[in-house]
């Protein structure tokens, strides 16, 4: 259990403006790893700030503005913790391990939480499809939702529409545990905590936030959830995804960071994007969820022309991993069949890719992961 | 900042030349960004050593306190000495607490005040979280009501023990109590920990003349008053141990014609306010209480307090004689006790304090299940309504329950994970309240100065013996009743029948009377003879004592019909003395009200709202034309919480009675409805 005066340093550190995540978890490893440190102990340490933890005027100015919220922070903390809400940092042995493992430097600061956190330790699977996914792949979703219950495996729901909230009410129907990941602050998902609130008191739901526990719904939060989904489960499931929007751009990121995916087969009459995936390298699985070992896609591929053009983009991403260029640019590199225009909203389109303005012109670029500075057990 | 700069400064603003030393000591550290318990007596000047320093910050300083009355009187001085200053509270209306947030918000105040249960109120949190909203110092007042160990712990302090461990170090925190044992100092340095300093000054007041009184029957307490209060100067303060009596205390004084009035819990917050502000301008000599009246009464010349029942610790006494003399002028601090039955009601406080294990479990269970507010709890449980509460408080302090806002609704929560119910320390809680007990008797039994023994047992050594108290003065002071005032007392008691208010809005119930109160007299045992004992007919003298009342109540009047209310279980006992009333009065009887479904016996319900569910649509009239434009004479064994004869009343009221009034035998005392 995190020290209770600790906790509204945490809030602080975690959302300091204008910092970023991996900014952030930069310092917290400077703090408790490198100096053994807690943070109240920091804060009272200002006039080390500069030489023990180098940091720069903007940033010592940014700490100080920070540190004069701390009172603010306390009434927030106690309304929480008075609430039955906890956080789990980064560095506390509850802090889920998949998801230090998989987002590295950057995995959230801070866990908002309430319900049964040892959740977090288990093996976890999440069943990822559309908002609108059709019926065959709710009932995968429950399929691979009670398989993964029966094996004390936890699920991990967005709690969004279609297969999301399926695979959540499978686990709870057959008994096994789950996460709900929230596109908003912890603090203001009252309705679901009272919907699960039989599961959350038996142990059996854990509600995580990794925002402001006083944000609304957003849109943006939503999509910034997503990572978090992937990041928490040691498995992913794809019930069912089309060429674009989260679920594929989800599935392509992991791919990009190495993460094995299982996609259901589709039958030869459905129009979806499954197996355009699994020809990407998904890993097919059937309707159990089982995996299918001569998968046979490309003679069910029923659209070479697009799957091209998606590996297309897949060669777009591995020169932006290396390089920053405009649309116009990549262009001149790869022969794509499309206008400058499209690339870049098709670029927009994607997770994780960066913009930056050089001369005037947009430029495309994805951030490398940054080796781990934590010790990882 | 240096003490000569500090008091130039306190010159400018608040008109005094200097500080006391201990004063000093605590703006100081302040100043520091330090944390401070500070323990002085009422009079010392605690509130300018936060005061001070929030003049001397940037932002608002923020001041717990439970004593409404006080905060409002604080913030006028504030306002008079130009500091910007206001308090947040429920006699606020949602407007003018909005603006008071709003201007705090804005820089726009010093010193902020808030009710400690205005930590479950979501807008100012919103409000206090906001970066903008920038917070100097906290300060909790009476800080004694965060320890459980204390005399009058609230729960909602215990929000504030979090809060005030969750800011940050080198913020500015000051605790400040007038009553605090060692004990209690150590637990609130405990809870509000980081490096607190404790700053005890000396407890005594010398203007406090205190004396015991031993006698052996509550008569001679009525009598020593009626014979002596008048010849005190000044208005006061009488403590009894159970609210019957503040009404039976209040009605001898007016029938000795002395000024006075009763005050306790069952009073409305009008009718509280009136005798609060009656008592600030004198027009009382006394107010007859119980412990609900202090905690926000702010008079500085009250002249006596009195104590008709021996407190349960000495804490408590200290804490309730202090409101005495706060001017510094001689005060008279008198304690009857009958050491023959006086003992009951404090042990009974004790022993009953909580509820038993089992409803402990019930309520865990219930929560466990669902999701739910006070009301849903006490209706799942079928607990009283004060019993839950406890058992919430208690529940929460151990982590087992969490209190959850939705809305501006409280819904408590199971928390996973959560340890078993610790009973142990209830037990260790028990104890200890004996033994403070045990100190009170011997504050009875001294022969010692009296507030030596008093500051002793807080934890402060008094040099010298007062001088002022009975013991000090070896004048023992007696009770010496004579004839003509013995005769009073007997002729008021004979004539003292309690008046049963009814609720009368959109009934046309009236108020009635009873006999007596159930737990006075020997009238309870009677009818427990008589319901549960086989005993037969309520016997003769409680109809002659009923048609007393009805005369010393009604006058000679007349009523058009006499009804009784059907019984559960208890026969035909109502139904025969109703005959008997009505034969008496030479009224009409009628038989003909009838319960119109089976109802669960009211006595068996604990929970006030579920009697009120028991009784709903319970009654009905087999000839419903019968007292169309008559008037309605309505007796009942018993009047508890009231809500039979409410029941019944609007049920006549929409068959047309033109009045329903009741005559009972016996009122209970304290239903929780």
């Amino acid at each position: 259990m995190t020290q209770l005066s600790e906790v509204p340093y945490w809030i602080t550190l975690a959302n300091l403006p204008k910092w970023g995540t991996e900014k952030i978890n930069r310092l917290v490893v400077k703090i408790v790893h490198d100096n053994r440190m807690a943070l109240e102990a920091f804060f009272q340490s200002e006039d080390e700030w500069k030489d023990k933890f180098s940091l720069s005027d903007a940033e010592i100015s940014d700490l100080q503005n920070a540190k004069s919220e701390l009172p603010n922070h306390a009434f927030l903390a106690e309304d929480m913790l008075s609430q039955g809400f906890e956080v789990v940092p980064i560095n506390s042995p509850e802090y889920s391990k998949t998801l230090k493992a998989n987002l590295k430097l950057k995995a959230p600061t801070l866990l908002y939480v309430k319900g049964n956190k040892q959740i977090l330790q288990e093996n976890s699977i999440a069943i990822v499809g559309s908002r609108d996914a059709d019926e065959i792949s709710l009932q995968f979703a429950d399929h691979v939702a009670q398989k993964a219950s029966q094996q004390y495996k936890v699920v991990v729901s967005g709690f969004a529409k279609g297969v999301d909230k399926q695979a959540l009410d499978s686990a709870i129907l057959h008994k096994g545990q789950s996460i709900i990941v929230l596109p908003q602050g912890i603090m203001t998902f009252g309705s679901g905590i009272k919907r699960y609130y039989k599961e959350i008191t038996h142990g059996d739901v854990l509600v995580v936030s990794t925002f402001h526990p006083k944000a609304a719904w957003s849109a943006g939060l939503a999509m910034a959830r997503n990572p978090i989904i992937y990041a928490l489960a040691s498995e992913i499931f794809v019930a069912q995804s089309s060429e674009s929007g989260g679920t594929w751009a989800g599935v392509i990121d992991g791919f990009r960071k190495g993460r094995t995916i299982f996609v259901r087969k589709p039958n030869p009459d459905e129009n979806n994007a499954n197996l355009l995936l699994i020809a990407k390298g998904a890993k097919a699985v059937d309707f159990e969820g089982n995996i299918i070992e001569d998968a046979n896609v490309a003679e069910n591929t029923e659209k070479p022309v697009e799957a091209a053009e998606k590996n297309g983009m897949d060669e777009v991403l591995s020169l932006l991993e290396k390089q920053i260029l405009t649309p116009k640019q990549i262009l001149e590199k790869l022969s794509l069949g499309m206008t400058d225009k499209e690339l870049a909203k098709k670029l927009k389109a994607l997770p994780n890719i960066q913009t930056i303005k050089k001369s005037n012109k947009i430029h495309y670029f994805i951030k490398q992961d940054s080796p781990t500075l934590f010790a990882m057990e | 900042m240096t003490r000569q700069q500090a008091e130039q400064k306190l010159e400018s603003t608040f008109g005094f030349r200097q500080f006391h030393d201990n004063q000093w000591t605590v703006i100081d550290k302040l100043l520091q960004g330090k944390r401070v318990l500070l323990i002085e007596k009422t009079g010392f000047g605690k509130s300018l050593c936060y005061q001070f320093p929030a003049t001397q910050f940037e932002g608002v300083t923020i001041v717990f306190s439970p004593l409404i009355a006080l905060m409002r009187d604080q913030v006028q001085k504030m306002q008079e000495l130009g500091v910007p200053a206001n308090f947040i509270s429920s006699q606020h209306t949602e407007q003018e607490n909005d603006q008071t947030i709003h201007d705090a918000l804005n820089g726009k105040l010093k010193i902020l005040y808030i009710h400690p249960a205005r930590m479950e109120n979501v807008k100012w949190l919103e409000t206090v979280r906001d970066r903008d909203f920038k917070i100097a110092m906290v300060v909790v007042d009476e800080a004694h009501c965060i320890s459980t160990w204390g005399h009058d712990f609230i729960p909602s302090y215990r929000k504030i023990i979090t809060l005030v461990n969750l800011l940050p170090l080198n913020f500015p925190v000051l605790a400040t109590t007038a009553t605090a044992t060692q004990r209690v100092e150590d637990d609130i340095a405990t809870q509000i920990g980081k490096n607190i300093v404790s700053i005890r000054g000396n407890l005594l007041r010398a203007n406090l003349n205190l004396f015991v009184i031993t006698v052996q029957s509550e008569d001679e307490k009525m009598v020593w008053l009626a014979q002596n209060l008048e010849k005190i100067q000044g208005a006061g303060v009488i403590y009894t141990g159970t609210r019957v009596n503040t009404e039976i205390y209040a009605k001898w004084f007016e029938y000795l014609k002395i000024r006075a009035v009763h005050y306790n819990a069952s009073i409305d917050t009008e009718t509280k306010k009136e005798i609060e502000q009656g008592l600030m301008k004198n027009e009382y000599k006394c107010v007859v209480s119980t412990n609900a009246l202090g905690m926000g009464i702010d008079k500085p010349d009250i002249r006596f307090v009195v104590h008709t029942q021996i407190p349960v610790s000495p804490i408590h006494y200290y804490q309730e004689i202090g409101r005495a003399g706060r001017d510094g002028k001689p005060s008279f601090i008198i304690l009857f006790y009958n050491p023959n039955q006086d003992k009951t009601l404090p042990l009974s406080f004790i022993e009953g304090g909580r509820p038993e294990t089992k409803k402990y479990q019930k309520v865990i269970d219930t929560v466990k299940s669902e999701r739910l507010g006070l009301h849903g709890i006490v209706k799942a449980t079928n607990l009283k309504k004060n019993q839950v509460n406890v058992i919430l408080a208690d529940l929460i302090a151990q982590g087992i329950v969490v209190e959850t806002i939705e809305g501006n609704r409280k819904k408590y929560e199971f928390k996973f994970g959560a340890p078993e119910l610790d009973t142990q320390s209830f037990e260790t809680l028990r104890k200890a309240k004996l033994n403070e007990f045990d100190e009170m008797l011997n504050y009875w039994e001294t022969r010692d100065c009296r507030m030596k023994f008093l500051c002793d047992f807080l934890g402060d050594v008094l040099p010298s013996n007062c001088g002022l108290c009975d013991n000090c003065r070896k004048r023992k002071v007696q009770v010496e009743a004579t004839k003509e005032c013995n005769d009073k007392l007997a002729d008021f008691l004979e004539n003292y029948f309690p008046i049963l208010e009814v609720e009368k809005k959109n009934t046309n119930l009236a108020d009635g009377v009873a006999a007596s109160y159930y737990g006075v007299s020997n009238v309870g045992k009677a009818l427990h003879r008589s319901k549960y004992e086989k005993g037969g007919d309520f016997p003769d003298w409680l109809l002659r004592m009923t048609l007393k009342a009805f005369h010393s109540h009604f006058g000679k009047e007349k009523f058009d019909v006499v009804l009784y209310v059907p019984p559960t279980e208890s026969g035909d006992l109502v139904k025969n003395f109703a005959e008997k009333i009505a034969k008496a009065l030479d009224f009409k009887l009628s038989h003909n009200l009838k319960k119109s479904r089976t109802t669960s016996s009211q006595k068996i319900i604990q929970s006030g709202i579920l009697k009120k569910d028991n009784l709903k649509d319970a009654f009905a009239l087999e000839d419903p034309n019968e007292i169309d434009g008559k008037s309605v004479l309505l007796i009942d064994d018993i009047f508890d919480s009231g809500a039979t004869v409410k029941e019944i009343g609007k049920y006549l009221s929409k068959l047309g009675a033109t009045k329903i009034a009741p005559l009972i035998i016996a009122k209970t005392v304290g239903g929780d409805l």
